[in-house]
């Protein structure tokens, strides 16, 4: 018994150390992860909408985010401006979440794809992220039929990238029909 | 033997004789992962080595009260406590950084080289020698990852790109075959480092 209650004591006393010494390092650091996620957010949203220079010209639009989401899985975030519309994605690259900003302007055209987070492979699902390969693109609509192998090139070696980018920007192009 | 035991000796065990990656290989899944790249071989060291100090410092400190039974869970609460802090002050810091390492910063806590150096050395030794050992052990295990990501990255992209500056290129004539950057490569690698390692071995012995 006394065995017992030495044993339970050292261990809850390591224990309250520990999360006390966490607790503070948690309070330390909190704000700036939630700044630095935010910023790089903002920054994918303006780089996917050309003519918005900042963040400050775009509106959240949790309602119609919602109403998004419903019919579109993997919508997080629509933000509005007088250029056109930008959609927050989240789905499922290859090495785990992949997020993109896709901006559409008022005539329903893809107008800029910009990556918010990835876990792609270095020197493979990367090469489908860089910018010229993203501006590929630009100009499509939901009438096209955004399939890898038809209007869609894969990136040699990067298959399953190339698709969860290409059904991304199909997402963002749904999401625009419904709350259009 | 017993002057050998001094805080130098105990440091630098952990390079040749005692090299937690080369030698006594544990802790070779994140490290084969990771070094990919001669930056996250930097991170990634510098994240272990702070973890393996501290994590057997501490428990050198209070070994003496640990009760023999539960040792381990007091080890894996230190350690995991510890690898919170690298993974949360990483994220606020070093942003790109953590979006790269990603998973591998909070799997330290399960990485054998914390554990083994906790339970087996720490544990019984005092203060001083368990933090040479810690220090020593952690730059065995950057260098290792440092010469795989140096070697890894020239050969699988072409070039070395260091926080975000491009130290040399030598992609235009070289066409870099990816194979070094992903999974096999770090194998390839690894395996010359352990054949040329044991060469000298060999060579030291006769």
């Amino acid at each position: 018994m006394k065995q017992v209650l030495k044993m339970g004591t050292t261990l809850m006393v390591v224990g309250l150390v520990a999360a006390v010494g966490l607790g503070l390092t948690y309070s330390v650091t909190r704000d700036k992860i939630e700044a630095y996620d935010r910023e790089v957010e903002a920054k994918a949203a303006v780089a996917a909408l050309p003519g918005v220079n900042s963040i400050s010209e775009l509106e959240e639009e949790r309602d119609l985010a919602r109403k998004a989401a419903k019919e579109v899985p993997g919508v997080e975030k629509v933000f509005t401006s007088d250029k056109g519309y930008i959609f927050k994605i989240n789905t499922k690259g290859y090495g785990g979440p992949l997020m993109l900003a896709v901006g559409i302007n008022k005539d329903g055209e893809v107008v800029g794809v910009s990556v918010i987070s990835n876990r792609e492979t270095m020197g493979l699902g990367s090469k489908v992220l860089e910018e010229d390969n993203l501006a590929r693109f630009e100009g499509k609509t939901s009438k096209d039929p955004l399939e890898v192998g038809e209007d869609v090139q894969a990136v040699t070696g990067a298959t399953i990238t190339s698709k969860a980018v290409a059904l991304q920007v199909k997402k963002a192009l749904q999401a625009y029909e419904v709350i259009r | 033997m017993e002057e050998q035991t001094t805080f130098w000796y105990e440091f630098k065990k952990g390079f040749i004789l005692e090299n937690p990656l080369m030698v006594l290989m544990v802790g070779l899944c994140s490290s084969l992962a990771i070094s990919n790249r001669l930056e996250n071989g930097i991170f990634m060291g510098i994240s272990a080595t702070f973890v393996l100090v501290f994590s057997n410092v501490i428990i050198a400190a209070i070994r003496k009260w640990i009760p023999d039974q539960i040792r381990i869970p007091i080890f894996i609460v230190v350690i995991a406590s510890f690898v919170t802090i690298v993974d949360l002050a990483l994220k606020a810091y070093f942003p790109p950084v953590y979006d790269r390492l990603g998973v591998w910063i909070p799997l330290i806590v399960v990485n054998c080289i914390i554990l083994a150096r906790a339970e087996g050395y720490a544990y019984k030794n005092n203060v001083k020698n368990a933090l040479a050992d810690g220090l020593g052990m952690g730059a065995g295990y950057t260098c290792v990852l440092l010469i795989m990501g140096f070697i890894r990255e020239l050969l699988g992209t072409g070039k070395i790109v260091l926080f975000d500056k491009t130290l040399f290129n030598i992609a235009p004539p070289y066409n870099p075959p990816a194979i070094f950057i992903l999974f096999p490569g770090a194998f390839l690698t690894f395996a010359c480092l352990m054949a040329l390692l044991n060469r000298y071995k060999m060579r030291k012995a006769e």
